[in-house]
């Protein structure tokens, strides 16, 4: 039985090899032109002289993420918000309280490196986060960043010591629900000003489409945020950078007092 | 003189092999710490094709979450259990 799994991959292996160095190139590989689909999203997603189709972001991906393709990105938050319930659901009936004297952590050299580190990083995913419509990045790779920090921080200093600087599931919970019903009003932000003014509005619109022409601010204050892009993105970021810390806290929560572990 | 393209497409080999390598290693090695850093070494060289494949946001999300908080719910995770892959296993 093993024998015969051996030379199926040995042969599926070479079968695999043979068909890319003859025939991939004419079918598989795409060639140099650009696909009209793209054509579309290129030439659109930031192209002030067709105002009722483009997005105002100069930054395709975060365009296509949160503009062309917004219901998507809308579930996928949803089954991470699923996923992190699911671990809380698990955690039911923890209780993590601060116990003073028993945070040591590690050394003064690593929490002086730390402390000098962490502002620069929650800067850099801020950075990354909120420039999301300009450069390449957004709400998901800014919170990702931002996560970074209090799983360091929990592991310098221990988990005691960010608790009891009110660091807790229940106010990280909080934190990430602003974040999601941020998310939600800003989907629905278009569709109220219509209904406010008494027209045509879709629910995830960002700038006027042929048939509507409710249009969400491009610039705030001389400054490009390209509509609910901006707001998107900051809203995405305070929701996973808080759904990360969550998990954190529940998965270093120490099961056995120490002493205790015979 | 190289062209510019022949050296980003060797580059994208070099890092290819080296994230092969590096998986073997993570595959094989029996100390599941050491195992995690191969994985990390692994992660950083797929986020360098990524840059290399024209992909600047796909490295932006895959380096935090593939060298930073991967690595670090797995180091979690395994204080929590046994550092040693064991053979035989008998405890299930």
């Amino acid at each position: 039985m093993q024998r015969l799994v051996k030379t199926l991959v040995l042969v599926s292996i070479i079968l695999g090899f043979s068909l890319i160095l003859t025939i991939a190139p004419e079918y598989f590989i795409p060639g140099e032109a650009v696909r009209p689909l793209a054509v579309f999203y290129l030439s659109t997603t930031f192209n002030p002289w067709i105002p009722h189709l483009t997005v105002n972001s100069p930054e395709a991906v975060t365009a296509i993420v949160w503009d062309y393709r917004g219901l998507d990105t809308l579930f996928e938050t949803a089954v991470f918000y699923l996923a992190l319930i699911a671990g809380i659901a698990l955690a039911r009936g923890v209780s993590i309280k601060a116990e003073p004297g028993n945070g040591v952590g590690l050394t003064v050299i690593v929490k002086t490196v730390t402390k000098i580190t962490a502002p620069m990083v929650v800067s850099v995913g801020a950075s990354i986060g909120l420039h999301g419509h300009l450069t390449p990045g957004g709400g998901f790779q800014g919170g990702a960043t931002i996560a970074v920090i209090p799983l360091i921080i929990i592991v310098t200093f221990s988990i005691f010591f960010v608790i009891g600087r009110g660091v807790t599931k229940e106010k990280m919970l909080v934190l990430r629900s602003i974040g999601l019903v941020g998310i939600g009003l800003t989907a629905l932000a278009a569709l109220i000003v219509g209904l406010a003014l008494g027209k045509t509005a879709y629910v995830f619109q960002n700038m006027a489409k042929p048939t509507s022409e409710v249009s969400l601010p491009a610039y705030f204050n001389g400054s490009l945020i390209s509509g609910t892009l901006w707001f998107f993105n900051l809203f995405e970021m305070i929701a996973v950078a808080a759904g990360f810390t969550i998990a954190f806290l529940l998965l270093t929560y120490p099961e056995k007092k120490e002493g205790e572990n015979t | 003189m190289i062209p510019p393209e022949t050296l980003t497409y060797l580059f994208m080999a070099v890092a290819g092999i080296g994230s092969t390598i590096s998986v073997y290693y993570a595959i094989f090695e029996k100390d599941l710490l050491k195992a995690v850093v191969y994985s990390a070494i692994q992660s950083t060289f797929y986020a360098l094709l990524y840059f290399l494949l024209m992909a600047p946001d796909i490295v932006l999300v895959y380096l935090p979450v593939a060298v930073g908080l991967i690595p670090g719910v797995l180091i979690i995770l395994i204080s929590k259990t046994e550092r040693e892959e064991r053979e035989n296993a008998e405890i299930g």
